[in-house]
């Protein structure tokens, strides 16, 4: 508990520098709100943290989620659950595939899905026919049930919450989560103790790219329509959002609660600059900015610790050969 | 595909300078998809159509080059391209549009240097260029909003103009640029101790470290090459339509990555060459052309594309394996 | 429980292994010994199913099996413990007790995951430790301990250990060895892989020895003393393989007074003159190879001076040591000592690039002549130069890792492992080559645990044992059979 005790001072930290300017933080539809507006970057962190403790990271769950998206709002017609259900788990298909790949390449993810992030995007504006699709008029009433509130839950915000328990299952009282921890924490030693690397990498992969269509899916539907090119800046609030909470590059490393610290203090972070009247598009100076001051704190005091050795001058980790 | 005997002998041939074979894989490509191109599609086989393909590769390509130093350092790729050429070319206009295109040039060489020196920090400190040069390039774009508050800046001016819609011996002059600095980035990484330098700490950084290689600097280097290669395609695309926007480029860091990935430059560094990325960079172009000319739609061309991108990583990859 | 009969396996060539026996019954300690390249590891690596035997059977529990994969050695009740542990840092002690063992089901908690490895870590001594913690926060002897509770856990019936004691202290060695007998008591068959004859006669009723790729018939420790194993593991090798010495030692040109770093436990002192070869001798882990890391800049010096050519010297980081001219060749070649991907040309002249170039711009001729010439001079085929390294043989590769510092003009080469990874043939040249170097002038210091080939190349001689020297005179001073017991036994070596 006392890693995140410095996470948890830093979000505090804050949401108090912004909420004394912002009283409706104090309120249950600022905190709806707060909860709706995290839903998008906390599902998709949650996927790509798992890749990440992997030591393995997916780059195409943006285009992932819009494909998604659009193909959620396409099956519309068959209703709204089925479109849902449909989307997310060929999405999780897709990504299994993806994993599946990866594994037996031994390619490095991040070169791979960089590959797919292209082509989904590809598929997603090919499915779209290159345009904005809507969902018909006639059944706009079908999907309000996605934007209705109780007191502060509204079904994106509750279903942060549950993947966010899911997840956290998985991660901690599972033998296939915690094999993802193994292979990031030391894949060659994981090799030794006779864990296949295979499984884990099928099920993390599975896992982003099912969560990105999740998201992708339930955002859509829930505006009624989607567009091919969206959610192209998900993919850096996502990895903010881990690495905040403590999510290792190296991977083997980060924990749902970790994330969901770091999913917190990155909101209360926007919605704070916005509070002060800071133009949109100062986001992403400031997320920008975040993240290399992170990234520069979790590097700076390893990279003083290996100058004088050759051991840790190596390249990247993971499946690099 | 290719006969056992004369895979043979090609091999023993290139064994000699190998890193090579997949340059000419890529060449060969090329020259497949232009035979087939040209016989099926009419308009294709004339020389401004090759020009409106070189041109649309150019603004890609040389970015693409700088890239392919990063790449061949051992440091996969930068994200942060499109960013920082939105961020030069909002620099770049506002600069000219004061103090005139010297300034304007010089300011954007200095920042571009400066952009490239501060990620190359960044990549080495964190070990991880993807995330460093991510983080960058939001951080790009932000100030790229900020300097232009989000609106169109524009300049004017003859020399401008040239720049941007001149034809030398009517071939445009971004090609000309094109062609300039590939054969100076293949200069730069075969014939210079620099390139050397990035080469060999590409192929093996603890033995370059362990050789009294300084392969820290050597990676900043490459990074700063990369940004100065961007600075370059800012300023044609801001003479070309005498005006910069903070959106500029954007989405485009996919095409500058597909580009060194179709031209099989070995992604753990250190095998290749500038060339493959210009060719990789003429070969989208090309195909992009030909699917063009026969009207396939704007989604299909790209979902096309990234399949090429992921099956020419695959084979690479597993070819490199084999190979080694 | 495990009897291999007439194990052969050859590589290429090589011969590894010609005539092997090996039999361990139920709770028994069988020590294996031999001198590196004797053939421990390849039949340590066929037992696990990671290389096949050309002949040779091999019975497990009275039944002849084949062992085609590690996979299935695992299935077998065969378990390896590499030098490298394979326990994962960032998971629990409990995770890594219990590691890929699919009786448990999908589900599990970690406190019951705890609870199940309680009884394992209890029989190695762990009993203690909170099994929740992560693996990382514990010492390299406790992970050691882990390592063999998982044995435990896995009811593994044969279990082989491969220098499990390489890179420990004094106490936390006779943990690993309570944990050793515990595992025997369960009546598991134990290998027990070593350098340390002490540990020998401690531990393991019999012994086996291997020689040259053949075994003994393995001897109960009670009735052989430490002479009489070590005469039977070091067998006569050809003496040409070494050239002569042309009795070194010019005038001083480093001096290390009372130098302490990481990996030694005693403050050494020692003077390397001109054209002088000294070498140190000692295994994994003994420290032999401390001072050359220390010098390379790769260790920090925690005490002690140095000087060079007369002038105080601080070996602060491999870019300062590579200035003043002290070249240093590792032991892991593939990492860096080699760019495998590279051709010859690069690689012999990647030390001094500003040497061969003129503006920056690199000068091709002078490339060339100086590839050239560092290929004369190392026996490397000059019509090869534009192949790969990676492509080339170990000999060879050694040849290219070493002959890269000739241009530099050091004044001193240190090499760590100079014939590892390299055939017999090869083998002489190298040493020839290193010769050749020091009759020019240049002083060279090398690290080897083949004590064969430290008294046979070295001008002086020093023995390692536990980051001690133990002794550091002419080699002439010293007999193979004295410098083994220095660094296995030091006890005895009186």
């Amino acid at each position: 508990m006392r890693e995140f005790a410095a996470r948890f001072a830093l979000m505090l930290v804050v949401y108090a520098g912004f909420a004394t300017r912002e009283p409706s933080y104090y309120h249950v539809a600022g905190i709806a709100s707060l909860l709706d507006g995290a839903f998008l970057t906390g599902v998709i962190a949650l996927g790509v943290g798992l890749t990440m403790v992997a030591g393995e990271m997916d780059l195409s769950v943006g285009s992932m989620a819009a494909l998604a998206g659009v193909l959620s709002i396409k099956l519309e017609t068959f209703g709204v659950l089925p479109a849902l259900v449909a989307s997310t788990a060929l999405a999780a298909l897709v990504g299994a595939a993806q994993g599946w790949f990866i594994a037996r390449l031994r390619i490095n993810s991040l070169i791979f899905t960089v590959g797919t992030l292209i082509a989904f995007r590809g598929f997603a504006l090919l499915l779209a026919g290159e345009q904005t699709v809507n969902i018909p008029i006639a059944d706009l009433d079908a999907t309000d049930f996605l934007s209705a509130h109780w007191l502060f839950l509204s079904p994106l915000g509750g279903l942060l919450i549950v993947v966010a328990l899911l997840i956290f299952g998985l991660t901690t009282f599972t033998s296939w989560g915690r094999e993802i921890y193994a292979i990031g924490g030391g894949r060659t030693e994981a090799r030794a103790a006779g864990v296949s690397v295979r499984r884990p990498l099928v099920l993390a992969f599975a896992m982003s790219a099912g969560l990105a269509g999740l998201a992708g899916a339930v955002m859509s539907l829930q505006s009624d329509s989607a567009t091919p090119l969206g959610y192209d800046a998900v993919l850096l609030d996502a990895v903010t959002v881990c690495l905040i909470g403590g999510v290792a590059l190296r991977g083997g490393r980060g924990s749902v609660v970790g994330i969901m610290i770091g999913l917190f203090t990155l909101r209360f972070l926007v919605s704070g600059i916005a509070s002060l009247g800071a133009p949109f598009w100062a986001q992403s100076l400031a997320s920008g900015v975040l993240l290399i001051s992170l990234i520069l704190a979790e590097g700076g005091y390893a990279f003083l610790r290996r100058r004088r050795s050759f051991a840790g001058v190596g390249g990247l980790r993971g499946g690099m050969s | 595909m290719i006969p056992p005997s004369l895979s043979v002998s090609l091999r023993q041939h290139l064994s000699r300078d190998a890193g090579q074979w997949p340059a000419f894989i890529v060449m060969i490509g090329v020259l497949a998809l232009f035979i087939i191109a040209g016989a099926a599609t009419p308009s294709f086989l004339t020389f401004g159509n090759a020009l409106v393909i070189v041109r649309a590769a150019s603004m890609t390509g040389i970015v693409a080059v700088g890239m392919s130093v990063i790449t061949l350092s051992g440091n996969l790729f930068a994200l942060s391209a499109a960013s920082l050429g939105a961020f030069l070319a909002v620099i770049f206009a506002i600069v000219t549009a004061s103090l005139g295109l010297a300034a304007g040039v010089v300011a954007v060489i200095v920042v571009a240097i400066a952009a490239g020196g501060l990620q190359g920090v960044a990549v080495v400190i964190t070990g991880n260029p993807i995330i460093a040069t991510l983080a960058f390039g939001a951080a790009f774009r932000g100030l790229a909003s900020i300097l232009s508050s989000n609106g169109v800046l524009r300049i004017n001016g003859a020399a401008a103009i040239w720049i941007g819609t001149g034809r030398p011996l009517g071939v445009p002059t971004q090609s000309w640029a094109f062609l300039i600095l590939t054969v100076f980035a293949w200069f730069l990484i075969r014939r210079t101790s620099l390139g050397r330098r990035v080469i060999l700490t590409g192929a093996s950084r603890d033995a370059a470290h362990a050789s009294g290689i300084g392969v820290d600097g050597v990676i900043c280097t490459a990074l700063v090459i990369m940004s100065l290669m961007v600075a370059v395609v800012a300023l044609f695309t801001v003479c070309q339509f005498s005006e910069a926007r903070a959106n500029l480029f954007s989405g485009y860091d996919f095409d500058y990555i597909a580009a060194v990935l179709v031209g099989g430059i070995a992604l753990r560094g250190g095998e290749g060459s500038p060339l493959q990325a210009a060719l990789g960079a003429i070969l989208i172009s090309l195909l992009e052309n030909l699917m063009l000319l026969n009207g396939f739609s704007a989604g299909l061309r790209i979902a096309i594309v990234g399949l090429v991108v992921v099956a020419a990583t695959g084979t690479f990859h597993v070819l490199g394996r084999k190979h080694r | 429980m495990l009897r291999m009969q007439n194990i052969a396996k050859r590589y290429g060539a090589t011969l590894a292994l010609e005539h092997v026996d090996l039999e361990v019954a139920a709770g028994e300690v069988m020590a294996l010994l031999g001198e590196n390249g004797a053939g421990k590891s390849t039949l340590v690596k066929i037992l696990s199913g990671l290389e096949h035997p050309d002949a040779g059977s091999i019975e497990v529990n009275g039944a002849v099996r084949a062992i085609a994969s590690p996979g299935q050695a695992k299935a077998m009740g065969i378990s390896y413990v590499a030098q490298e542990l394979s326990v994962i840092g960032c998971l629990s002690v409990a995770e890594n007790v219990l590691l890929g063992d699919t009786t448990i089901g999908v589900f599990r908690s970690q406190s019951r995951l705890a609870r199940l490895a309680r009884p394992y870590l209890e029989r190695v001594g762990l009993g203690y430790i909170d099994a929740l913690r992560p693996a990382e926060s514990f010492s390299v002897a406790e992970r050691q301990l882990i390592e063999i509770a998982r044995l435990l856990s896995r009811k593994t019936r044969i279990a082989i250990l491969d220098e499990p004691t390489a890179t420990l202290s004094e106490t936390e060695i006779d943990r690993v060895k309570a944990a050793v007998r515990a595992l025997a008591a369960e009546g598991c068959a134990v290998v027990y892989v070593t350098h340390r004859l002490g540990e020998v006669f401690e531990l393991a009723g019999r012994a086996t020895i291997i020689r040259n790729g053949r075994s003994f018939p393995a001897v109960a420790t009670s009735s052989v003393t430490v002479d009489q194993l070590i005469e039977m593991m070091l067998g006569r090798r050809l003496d040409q393989m070494f050239p002569e010495r042309r009795g070194g030692g010019g005038d001083e040109l480093l001096v290390i007074k009372d130098c302490l770093c990481p990996g030694l436990t005693a403050p050494i002192s020692l003077t390397l003159r001109k054209g002088e070869m000294i070498g140190f001798a000692g295994q994994i882990g003994s420290g032999a190879n401390a001072i050359l890391k220390m010098m390379a800049g790769l260790l920090p010096i925690q005490q002690g001076s140095i000087s060079l050519h007369g002038k105080p010297f601080t070996p602060s980081s491999a870019h300062a040591s590579i200035a003043a001219q002290i070249a240093f060749c590792s032991d892991d070649r593939k990492r860096d000592g080699i760019f495998a991907a590279r051709n010859l040309f690069e690689n012999l002249t990647a030390p001094t690039i500003d040497g061969i170039s003129r503006l920056g711009v690199i000068d091709r001729t002078r490339e060339a002549v100086r590839a050239r010439g560092i290929a004369q001079q190392f026996d490397i085929d000059v019509n090869k130069l534009g192949r790969l390294a990676g492509n080339l043989s170990g000999g060879n590769q050694q040849k290219v890792a070493l002959g890269k510092w000739i241009g530099l003009d050091p004044s001193i080469l240190m090499v760590e492992e100079p014939t590892r990874g390299v055939d017999v043939g090869a083998r002489a040249e190298i040493y020839r080559h290193l010769r050749r170097q020091t009759d020019a002038g240049l002083s060279v210091l090398f690290s080897s645990s083949d004590t064969h080939e430290v008294h046979g190349l070295a001008d002086r001689v020093g023995t390692f044992f536990r980051g001690r020297l133990i002794d550091l005179a002419p080699a002439s001073t010293m007999t193979v059979e004295s410098m083994t017991r220095a660094i296995t036994h030091p006890d005895l070596a009186a």
